[in-house]
């Protein structure tokens, strides 16, 4: 025991992989060497690809398309210029939206959509999961089936409804939809009241607490840690969304609407360094945040994942 | 003493409605308004014509639609829809087990290939089928490296041709689609207990054994979550069509995507404006899809759940 101990330091192998499981023999080890190299091909494709769009971003406009006309394609940029960035932040517009209202539209409504719908989960997960009530069993099967039948075509049905409440194409649209107490929201925050102790709760009502009390006060700040993820992964999957806004927001073009917008007319116009430079800044927020909280997002979705 | 104990215990008790009233309220307001009221209203608009009169015309269009052979009907986007789904479900989701089972067996590097494999969830839709449509397109990265070996990318590329402007897309799909999948199921993997897998490994069980008889059945429950959530899209899975093809051109239409053209800009902007068809093909698919999602949970019932 004290060898393997030794070992393990001498040869600095993390605890977990001095065990058993990760011995292995010849046989084995051309299938996990296959393995490896599968995985490395397949992670140089998803990286490679945003590798040459960033320096193309840097590249003129003109030798860009010289170097494609001529399938000089990897020909690295002679001088690294700046134009397209600048060009990006001072001209790229699409219905009257620069790329900073597309930044502001984007934040409101990522904004709007993890209050709304994290807090509403939170209220259905939290009441279905630690209150008995009349309608409760009810109320958790109608959720389940929302969610699993396959419901095809109501987008002209949404479409007449937003219509109808005067709230197409209005910030009030956003608001109104991002509502919503089901969806996987639901069923993390379900799973996660359902798993804490009531007896926090007991203690703090023998002490005179509220059941409002014991929700704000206690309940929702020891789930912080899986709704700070919920909102991560809420926040990115909002922030690319384009499809609803394109339907039901045109007049807010958000970054993903308004360079989907775009990325057919600048690329025409013989500009598509620029649109490259304008996809690196709306990448920026995205990555920052997912290079600094990538662990806690593996982590919770590891510990909170789907379970049947 | 009863009665103060009493008449505390109803206090607790109408605190308990109201706290339970005041959360689940706006929830419960908002199923009812856009899930339940847009589902009725869209059956509704099914059995209407274009003037609120009701009639049987949108079934008889929906019928012409899926037996003509010309066009980009609804017919062409019920067969790539259903491609779609087979891909998710017979080669997205048993790739995503596989390369979940390696991250989880610790294949050199795994740290790295989890948070590289993850980026498609985090990237926008633009920018990855952008990086994705340059990478193929003539002239482009992937044809400089090809000519090396004497291969060419055809003249007009692959989207700009029907035989392979789908299944380029279809490829993309399953470039693109493990992302989170790896993260839920490689959750499910870690919560086996290790000495499960610790005395298997002692019997010689091999990895392809270990995979088949140990983790599969302890990931089940997972898995058929998965599954149910992927059957519940069977009408609605499709690649980012808009993204690639504005106009659905190349015969690459899909389900998802002839209801988006129906609605967009409500005919302003290339959109038909057709809700009632729209609302009568989603009748019509959901009324396929419900009892197939049923018959696919009745089967997973049947298949026991290992605890642990």
């Amino acid at each position: 025991m004290k060898t393997d101990r030794v070992l393990r330091k001498r040869f600095n192998i993390p605890k977990e992989e001095a065990s058993i499981l990760y011995k292995r023999s010849k046989g084995e080890k051309v299938i996990y060497v296959i393995a490896f190299t599968i995985f490395a091909v397949y992670a140089l494709s998803l990286i490679f690809p945003f590798l040459w769009l960033l320096v193309n971003s840097f590249q003129n406009k003109i030798i860009y398309q010289i170097n494609m006309s001529d399938g000089n394609a990897f020909a690295l940029p002679k001088r690294w210029e700046l134009a397209n960035y600048i060009y990006a932040f001072k001209e790229l517009s699409y219905n009257g939206s620069n790329i900073f209202n597309m930044f502001f539209n984007s934040i409101w409504y990522t904004g709007i959509h993890i209050g709304g719908g994290i807090l509403m989960s939170s209220f259905t997960g939290y009441c279905l999961a630690k209150y008995d009530f009349k309608v409760k069993n009810l109320m958790h099967a109608i959720i389940i089936f929302s969610m699993t039948i396959p419901i095809v075509g109501t987008a002209g049905a949404t479409f007449k409804l937003m219509s109808d409440l005067n709230i197409y194409n209005t910030p009030f649209y956003v608001l109104f939809t991002s509502l919503s107490g089901i969806g996987l929201n639901f069923l993390i925050m379900y799973g996660f009241f359902k798993n804490i102790s009531w007896s926090y709760a007991e203690a703090a009502f023998i002490d005179g607490a509220s059941h409002f009390t014991v929700f704000f006060k206690i309940m929702l700040p020891m789930a912080k840690p899986i709704i700070f993820t919920l909102s991560i992964m809420s926040g990115i999957t909002y922030w690319n969304e384009y499809m609803n806004v394109l339907l039901y927001l045109p007049d807010f073009p958000t970054i993903a609407s308004g360079l989907f917008s775009v990325s057919r007319t600048l690329p025409r116009l013989g500009n598509t360094p620029a649109y490259f430079a304008a996809l690196v800044i709306s990448l920026l927020p995205v990555l920052v945040i997912f290079s600094l909280f990538s662990d806690v997002i593996m982590k919770n979705f590891t510990v909170g994942g789907l379970k049947g | 003493m009863q009665s103060i104990k009493q008449s505390k215990k109803s206090t607790f008790k109408r605190g308990e409605t109201i706290f339970l009233v005041t959360l689940l309220t706006i929830p419960v307001l908002h199923w009812l308004v856009f899930w339940l009221y847009i589902n009725i209203n869209s059956i509704i608009l099914a059995f209407q014509n274009e003037r609120g009169v009701w009639s049987l015309t949108n079934f008889v269009q929906l019928w012409d639609q899926l037996t003509s052979p010309y066009g980009d009907t609804i017919g062409l986007a019920l067969k790539n829809t259903l491609f779609y789904f087979l891909n998710n479900i017979l080669v997205i989701f048993p790739l995503s087990i596989m390369i979940a089972f390696f991250i989880y067996k610790h294949v050199k590097g795994y740290k790295f290939y989890r948070i590289v494999f993850f980026l498609p969830a985090i990237i926008s839709g633009i920018a990855m089928t952008t990086v994705y449509t340059y990478l193929l397109m003539p002239n482009g990265p992937l044809d400089a490296i090809l000519s090396n070996i004497g291969i060419n990318i055809p003249a007009q590329g692959f989207f700009n041709n029907s035989a392979t402007a789908t299944p380029t897309i279809i490829v993309y799909t399953i470039w693109t689609g493990f992302s989170s999948n790896i993260i839920l199921i490689g959750g499910a993997m870690s919560r086996i207990p290790t000495e499960v897998l610790e005395s298997a490994k002692i019997e010689g069980c091999g990895p392809f054994r270990e995979m088949v008889s140990i983790v599969l059945p302890l990931t089940w429950s997972t898995l058929q979550t998965m599954i149910i959530f992927t059957m519940t899209s069977i009408f609605m899975a499709s690649g980012p069509i808009l993204l690639f093809m504005p106009d659905g051109g190349y015969e690459t239409t899909t389900i998802s995507f002839w209801i988006f053209k129906q609605v967009y800009g409500s005919g302003a902007y290339g959109g038909t404006g057709q809700y009632g068809l729209v609302s009568c093909a989603g009748f019509v698919f959901t009324l396929i899809g419900v009892p197939l999602i049923l018959f696919v949970r009745r089967i997973f019932e049947k298949v026991p759940a290992v605890e642990y």
